[in-house]
């Protein structure tokens, strides 16, 4: 008996030991994202390719890749970014640069990868992953009778006194201010990164936020991670939030609650995955991440959240199988960021724009958040 | 004995002195054998780390080293106008070898922490650098962006060039050292430092006086009750010191909300109206309720073990001298416990100006420590230069509460028991 249970210590310790030597790690989001993730083509890519995929989840930003490689120790093979990240992560030497149409599958109707992406990609070092887009949302039941529909009544305290959730950072939030200034944002949003690029637009719209949570009958609550502002609607802390859609509809659909989104002025957003250089397993790696982001992965992820899929191909697949949700009930092309209906009043969140002057407005907007 | 010392030798000739020097030595040695290595941890998990900073905060070699033609160049240089073809074209040298090597990315990392706007035109200037002629460099380069024209980038650009400099330090208290060496503070909507250190003190501060005025009465009682009742409550004490931090600050946000328990209860008793319940978190008031509950243990601790070696005779031969309650409480017993006082004191303050995680998740725009700076440039900004100064002006100021500390009370009157 004795012996019996060591030899299966040890077997079990070296088919553990083995398999993660193996296996792949991605560093995602967490919460209702990860889970689509892993359900709509991280599971399908480990069954296909017999290589295990192990999720992380991490909050934004490139400290703890940079941190990893200052250490001379790598555990992440993918991670799933910002925009902007890819930019500064490619200029930094951190992420692995691709040559899409050869390591990217081409689409079912033989359509090359290149061809196939939704828009091209900001650097060479990102894969399109899903498109998803900065609503802002508010609790059905505890609203009130008169409901908001645009952007402007998310900053008027006198109609809907109460808190509201926005951003941490001043991504989003400067763009929605503006927007809700009265700034048309023109084809992309292009008229509002003009703006913003200006010192006289820029303290237009730090102004605006100011005024927003300094006043008593309105006030912010921040939020960072990604599952907290259906959360702070929800508890009644907040009487609207800012948040990313696929997690408003997961807790309206998914789960329920009697959440209402708001998609006017959205801020339609790319979500992009990038190989780490110097990986701990960056050949897998590259076959995962090329299974993951192919046609079928990506219309498999939008069966359980409301991300449109980055490929053109992808799309269509949903839309032959409508409903396509995996409740077998609600259609998703309505519900994805990219839908006509969802785009009336939209801007692009400027990637380039946030990569450059990230630092400098960061500062201000801390000042700001400090002087509250 | 004898006048004329005559040598004391040992059962084998050897001179005493000498024999009981070679074996303190030993002694000596054993002891040292023995603390080894708890001094060799410190050191290695400690100190070094704290030497790492150090160089990391004044390090700034990298920028030094990638434009070593062009500091060279620029040392004839004024900064009043731009400056001349010269250092155009060694800039241009630099950065063509730059390219090939691939680290033009962290060169406009790091030019963009001086002055924004860096990284933008750097890209462009690495596109369209491929196809510039030679010579002539100035007007190529200034042709690809307008801001390469801005004599400003290029004083940016000398700002960088010693090889060390305490540039990050100046930042952590809102001032930068411009063109004519003189310290300057920046912007005013760019101050954020002075504030929040200020109010880093002020929260510390506070904490260390609530957890006082909250950790006094609890310990005496602890300290004076029967030893039955007294282990029950010190359970009660220590329970929550056995939980995770974060569960407990979880709890305070529920607790604390606007539809929390608390807010539900005042409502309930009438004491507040239902749509004007108070805001507990998310600001300030939060940051104060949890840290005090969090470190509250820290303080009566100390204090109880203090008290404990205070003998009730005591303070019955004080009344019996006939000493009022009060007076005897002022003149026999509280200056028994200033010992139990001053390191429950010192070990709360010290801990809460540090303190991250609470202000992080209740404290709100409003009471947020520097300590969530330090974070926010380690995680978000990526200058770990600067975070690492932060954090070493962090430590300087925690030494120096010590030295103040030690000066008024000295730390020989501290007593854990």
């Amino acid at each position: 008996m004795r012996k019996l249970s060591k030899l299966l210590l040890t077997l079990v310790f070296a088919l553990s030991v083995s398999s993660t030597s193996y296996a792949v790690t991605v560093a995602s989001w967490g919460g209702a994202y990860t889970e689509s993730q892993k359900l709509g083509y991280g599971d399908p890519t480990a069954k296909k390719l017999g290589i295990p995929i192990n999720w992380v989840d991490y909050s934004g930003g490139l400290s703890e890749v940079k941190a990893q490689k200052a250490a001379g120790k790598i555990t992440w093979d993918i991670m799933d970014v910002f925009a902007m990240d890819t930019i500064n992560g490619c200029d930094e030497g951190l992420f692995v640069k691709f040559d899409f149409d050869k390591d990217f599958p081409a689409a079912p109707d033989g359509t090359k990868a290149s061809k196939d992406f939704f828009t091209s990609m900001p650097s060479k070092c990102a894969v399109g992953n899903i498109l998803y887009s900065w609503t802002y949302a508010y609790h059905d039941a505890k609203i009130g009778s008169k409901k908001p529909k645009t952007i402007k009544d998310f900053f008027d305290t006198k109609t809907w006194p109460g808190k509201r959730g926005v951003y941490k950072g001043a991504m989003h939030n400067l763009e929605m201010a503006l927007a809700a200034s009265g700034t048309k944002p023109g084809k992309g949003g292009k008229n509002i990164y003009k703006k913003l690029s200006k010192a006289k637009g820029l303290q237009q719209a730090m102004d605006k936020m100011k005024a927003l949570c300094a006043d008593p009958n309105g006030g912010c609550v921040f939020w960072s991670a990604g599952a907290k502002p259906p959360e702070l609607l929800m508890q009644g802390e907040v009487v609207m939030a800012t948040g990313w859609n696929g997690r408003f509809f997961n807790a309206e659909i998914g789960e329920g609650a009697p959440l209402k989104q708001v998609w006017d002025a959205q801020g339609l957003d790319y979500q992009y995955m990038v190989v780490v250089k110097g990986g701990p397993n960056e050949s897998d790696a590259m076959k995962a991440i090329a299974q993951m982001t192919s046609t079928e992965g990506l219309a498999g992820s939008a069966k359980y959240i409301a991300y449109a899929p980055w490929r053109k191909s992808s799309l269509k697949i949903i839309e032959a199988g409508e409903p396509w949700y995996k409740d077998g009930k609600t259609a998703m092309m309505g519900q994805m960021p990219t839908h006509p209906n969802n785009t009336k009043n939209y801007f692009l969140v400027d990637a380039v724009f946030w990569a450059d002057n990230g630092t400098e407005i960061g500062e201000k907007w801390e000042a700001m958040k400090s002087g509250l | 004995m004898s006048s004329e010392t005559k040598q004391i030798l040992t059962t084998d000739g050897v001179p005493l002195e000498v024999s009981l020097k070679k074996v303190e030595r030993r002694n000596k040695f054993k002891a040292f054998l023995l603390v080894a290595p708890l001094l060799f941890f410190l050191l290695i998990v400690y100190i070094s780390p704290i030497i790492g900073m150090l160089f990391n905060s004044v390090d700034d070699r990298m920028v030094t080293n990638s434009l070593p033609k062009t500091f060279i160049a620029m040392e004839k240089w004024d900064g009043k106008e731009l400056p001349s073809e010269e250092v155009f074209e060694a800039f241009y040298i630099d950065f063509k070898k730059l390219m090939d090597e691939e680290k033009d990315g962290k060169l406009s990392t790091q030019l963009n922490y001086t002055k924004n706007g860096f990284k933008s035109i750097i890209k462009k200037l690495r596109r369209k650098s491929k196809s510039f002629e030679e010579g002539n460099y100035k007007e190529q380069i200034m042709a690809v962006h307008e801001r390469w024209a801005n004599v400003e980038y290029w004083r940016a650009i000398k700002r960088r060039a010693p090889s060390y400099s305490y540039s990050k330090y100046l930042k952590g208290v809102d001032m930068y050292e411009n063109e004519d060496g003189k310290f300057v503070q920046v912007e005013e909507d760019r101050r954020i430092y002075k504030k929040l250190w200020v109010r880093t003190l002020k929260i510390a501060f506070y904490v260390t006086l609530f957890c006082f005025l909250m950790a006094y009465p609890i310990a005496h009682l602890l300290a004076t009750l029967p030893m039955k009742f007294s282990n029950l409550l010190m359970i009660c004490v220590l329970l929550p010191f056995w939980t995770s931090l974060l569960v407990r600050t979880a709890s305070w946000m529920i607790l604390l909300q606007q539809q929390g328990v608390v807010n539900d209860f005042l409502v309930w008793i009438g004491f507040v109206a239902n749509d004007k319940r108070l805001e507990m978190m998310y600001n300030e008031t939060g940051t104060y309720i949890a840290m005090t509950q969090i470190l509250l243990p820290f303080m009566v601790l100390p204090l109880y073990s203090v008290m404990k070696t205070i003998s009730p005779s005591l303070v019955r031969a004080g009344k019996s001298l006939g000493g009022t309650p009060f007076i005897t409480f002022w003149k026999v017993y509280f200056p028994l416990t200033i010992p139990g006082i001053g390191a429950g004191s010192l070990l709360v303050f010290i801990l809460a100006i540090g303190y991250y995680i609470t202000p992080e998740l209740v404290g709100g725009a409003s009471g947020t420590l520097i300590s969530n700076q330090i974070a926010y440039h380690m995680k978000y900004t990526l200058d770990w230069s600067f975070a690492s100064a932060m954090g070493l002006m962090l430590l300087v100021g925690v030494l120096g509460v010590y030295w103040v500390y030690n000066k008024l009370v000295g730390i020989d009157n501290i007593k854990l028991g």
